[in-house]
């Protein structure tokens, strides 16, 4: 099988990039576009650390096969600060000592973002339940969970947008 | 390594898993297929992606749910409470966005909450093959597994579900809340004429090789008022009825225990 | 009083990295992207003890996107190691890649380089390898016990001995034997740990980059880069400034990225294909094959009086270091080192193993050895309270440390806060503790 070019919306920008078959597009993501902030913690949709948004919803670059993402709009933690202003999710997760080794943190955010975008004023628990598939190992969820309720807080104070 | 074969049709599709038998493996969601080794040479990937299977239908009386309908779609195009539930216990709310109906009903142990919400609620599948299309109960489709694999069907185009006419429970034992595999899942239906149940559904994961009704929890609870005694009688009978596998989730006399507990939950939340 | 204002002290610090987190901008090993880069995957062994009769890498070499294969017949310096070894610790007892035995299931045999992580892993499976079965050691008092053979010949017993001819890392205090004489009550229970998974988010490895000067520079997520870079050197018998090693953003580590797992082989890899290699384990290798906390067994005695005094422990432990030592020798000293827990016990009788198994090699983690004693130790004081029917508060504060005791490791206790650290504990949990023992301090025993 050969390689092939496949045209992919990523962060606001039209990429072309050539894969190789069966390629996902967490690996179109990091080695060929160089988006490190996509993780890779297990390759199995077990940890999160990989999630980006396709079309605005979270999903799992480790599993998708990145020929079948076709015209969606893919969207990584890089996206979110395209001006270079950092966003008030992000500011939250720095305010609240959210993140120790960081390796789950891209994943948490972007978890935490298609939370917010669907559902600005989430309980407690429907935060919990939004982060269930990132896992952290380091810092515990707690102060995680504390970022996310304080970022909610700041944009119903504000009306403005997650990121 | 295999080839992704994309079909536009499902008589294309049909075609392709006919002609290519053991060696295709239908790719859906991908939660489960993509997380396999693929095997270094030959097979195919049978993308089902542009079929136009990803939407419910609602329909009188019931729904045409799409087999290739994610997780997230369903919880919100069918209002069941059950089946609300489950979707919510299976993954994180990204893999709920990515997996889909149909692709769990495929999933192995101690994956594949949906089917037991889907055997309480008398789900009908229908599959597309190279002969045209055939449907069948869900329980029926689960008794043809053998060894943990699924019988040759054609490809699963989409699920008939019956708006519920009774009350149904659904319960998933798992090692914590959300995003894990189960020890048990179970999920219970009940008719009721004045106080007595008159017919129920009583449907298992984890409790054998494969998702099935429980006949004998369903036996002790006809005819009853759902008390006490006959909510104990259907948890006893069906510990006593299960034959479940030990992992690394859970041991078998573990699953055993708590398919018996589980009922037992599940039918007090009916009674 | 007047005092300076702190700076750091009753304030919140940044943490240096988190902006970088947060931005998603921090560089972890895996984030430097080369060109031309080859992927290393390793064929393991399939048996837990088998003599190797034959390697076959034919079919590995001929796969497609295979650039080439390492044995132990490849490695230009040592074939086995230890890591402590610079340091004295000893002997050198784990091959860098297996030849003639191999005593664990997923021990590395042979490194295949592939144009990708793909066509290595293809190949690796490819590697054939003909086992001749040995009995395997599962259990660490059958390991020690004569029944079984020999893992390997340093340690005719599968334990190991420490320095001076000891089996044991070992306490003697007082006269354990007549403790029990005298005792009231004897409680005795066996304890198990399990081995546990430090499972850090990003799993081991490293890219190893040659460069034109003839240095290799090695990105590693170790936890101990220098470490690495010393024990990588000496495993290839080459000068450490050959090595630049580039670390200390670690995605997770817990004990578990310290045992110089991927980076010889890849610098070895590197200088043979001239190319940068990454090395990174799967999740899978990461829980199956990375070392994790040691599974411990305690066997604890203890003689008790009927009003609560424990007046003698004895402990026999085991460590279950699976097929090597890596690190074990230091773990049940920090094992002994807890003994017999935080109470002042005027016998104490210890022995501390580290035995050899047929498991996967065991290593650090968060205070290895420390934690099996503690789950043990207060177990058992438990099973002593029920015993002799006692609040199990009270049992601990009556046997608690206090300040100027007499350890059995035969220092004088200082700064001890245990008695007034429970007492807090009964408050929070709203449990009621007697007059007398809520009057207890940490200075109030006056050698009794």
């Amino acid at each position: 099988m050969e390689d092939k070019l496949i045209r992919l919306a990523v962060n606001g920008r039209d990429e072309a990039v050539v894969i190789q078959p069966l390629a996902t597009l967490q690996d179109v993501l990091r080695d060929k576009l160089e988006l490190n902030a996509v993780k890779s913690g297990c390759g199995q949709g077990g940890c999160g650390s990989c999630s980006v948004l396709v079309d605005g919803e979270l999903q799992l670059s480790c599993l998708t096969l990145a020929e079948r993402v076709g015209d969606a709009e893919v969207t990584t933690l890089e996206g979110l600060n395209e001006t270079n202003a950092i966003v008030p999710l992000q500011q939250a997760f720095i305010e609240n000592y959210a993140a120790q080794c960081g390796y789950c943190t891209a994943g948490m955010v972007m978890a935490a973002k298609a939370l917010l975008d669907r559902n600005p004023a989430p309980s407690r628990d429907e935060i919990v339940e939004g982060l269930s598939g990132n896992l952290c190992r380091c810092t515990g969820f707690a102060p995680i969970v504390r970022a996310v309720q304080q970022a909610a807080q700041a944009l119903s104070d504000t009306g403005e947008e997650a990121s | 390594m295999p080839e992704l074969l994309r079909p536009g049709s499902i008589d294309e599709a049909a075609d392709l898993i006919a002609r290519h038998g053991a060696a295709a493996a239908v790719l859906a969601g991908g939660t489960s297929l993509m997380r396999e080794t693929y095997p270094s040479d030959g097979g195919y990937l049978i993308g089902v992606d542009r079929l136009g299977l990803d939407r419910v239908v609602a329909r009188d009386g019931g729904w045409s749910v799409g087999a290739a309908v994610s997780l997230s779609v369903l919880r919100e195009a069918v209002p069941i409470a059950a089946l609300q539930a489950a979707t919510r216990e299976i993954g994180g709310p990204a893999v709920q966005n990515m997996a889909t109906v149909g692709g769990n009903l495929f999933a192995r142990a101690p994956f594949g909450d949906l089917a037991p919400a889907l055997l309480a609620l008398g789900a009908q599948l229908v599959f597309a093959t190279a002969d045209g299309e055939t449907t069948q109960p869900i329980e029926d489709f689960y008794a043809g597994w053998a060894d943990g694999a699924p019988p040759s069907t054609g490809l699963l185009t989409r699920i008939e579900l019956d708006a519920p006419s009774g009350d149904c429970a659904y319960l998933k034992c798992a090692r914590r809340r959300y995003s894990t595999p189960s020890v048990v899942t179970v999920a219970a239906s009940v008719q009721k004429d004045g106080g007595t149940v008159t017919d129920a559904r009583i449907a298992l994961s984890g409790a054998h090789a494969q998702p099935t009704r429980c006949a004998a929890a369903e036996q002790a609870v006809i005819g009853s008022s759902l008390d006490e005694a006959a909510i104990a009688a259907a948890a006893s009978a069906t510990e006593g009825a299960v034959e479940p596998r030990t992992d690394a989730v859970a041991s078998d006399w573990y699953r055993r225990r708590m398919t018996g507990v589980f009922v037992g939950r599940a039918l007090a939340a009916l009674a | 009083m007047s005092m300076k204002e702190l700076g750091v002290v009753g304030r919140n610090v940044g943490q240096r990295d988190l902006e970088s987190h947060a931005r998603g901008q921090t560089t972890y090993y895996e984030d430097v992207h080369y060109p031309r880069m080859l992927h290393l995957k390793m064929h393991r062994s399939a048996e837990p003890h088998a003599r190797i009769v034959s390697v076959d890498t034919s079919a590995a070499e001929a796969s497609p996107g295979v650039v080439c294969v390492l044995t132990h017949e490849d490695l230009p310096g040592k074939k086995v190691w230890n890591g402590l070894a610079a340091v004295g610790v000893g002997p050198e007892d784990e091959p860098i890649l297996a030849f003639d035995k191999v005593r664990w299931r997923g021990e590395p045999i042979v490194a295949v380089l592939g144009e990708s992580a793909e066509a290595a892993r293809a190949g690796a499976a490819k590697v054939e390898v003909d086992y001749d079965p040995l009995p395997g050691v599962f259990d660490v008092e059958e390991a020690i016990s004569g029944s079984l053979p020999a893992l390997t010949a340093h340690w005719p017993n599968n334990h190991y001995i420490y320095p001076d001819d000891h089996g044991a890392a070992q306490i003697r205090f007082g006269d354990v034997e007549q403790g029990f004489a005298e005792a009231d009550h004897i409680v005795e229970d066996s304890y198990q740990t399990s081995p546990i998974e430090q499972a850090p988010m990003e799993t081991n490895g490293c890219i190893a980059k040659p460069g034109g000067d003839g240095r290799i520079t090695v990105h590693t997520n170790t936890q101990a880069v220098h470490f690495a870079r010393d024990n990588t050197a000496a495993i290839l018998g080459i000068a450490p400034g050959k090595l630049r090693f580039l670390g200390g953003t670690v995605g997770g580590g817990f004990g578990g990225k310290v045992d110089v797992a991927v980076e010889p082989i890849s610098v070895l890899a590197a200088m043979r294909t001239g190319r940068p290699v990454k090395f990174k384990y799967t999740r899978e290798e990461e829980m199956q094959v990375s070392s994790t906390r040691s599974a411990w067994r305690l066997n604890i005695k203890d003689g008790v009086m009927d009003d609560g005094r424990i007046v003698a422990r004895k402990i026999t432990s085991y460590q279950d270091s699976g097929a090597y030592l890596r690190f074990s020798s230091y773990g049940s000293m920090k094992h002994a080192g807890h003994m017999p827990g935080p109470y002042t016990i005027p016998n104490v009788w210890v022995d501390a193993r580290v035995v050899f198994t047929n498991r996967p090699p065991s290593s650090a983690m968060r205070g290895f050895g420390v934690m099996a004693a503690s789950f043990a130790i207060e177990l058992q004081m438990d099973k002593v309270a029920k015993t002799i029917g006692m609040d199990p508060w009270q049992l601990r504060l009556l046997n608690a440390y206090r300040n100027g005791d007499m350890r059995a490791h035969r220092k004088v206790n200082e700064d001890a806060a245990m008695v007034e650290t429970i007492q807090a504990a009964a408050q929070l949990a709203g449990h009621e503790l007697p007059a007398e023992y809520q009057a207890m301090t940490s200075w109030d025993r006056k050698a009794s």
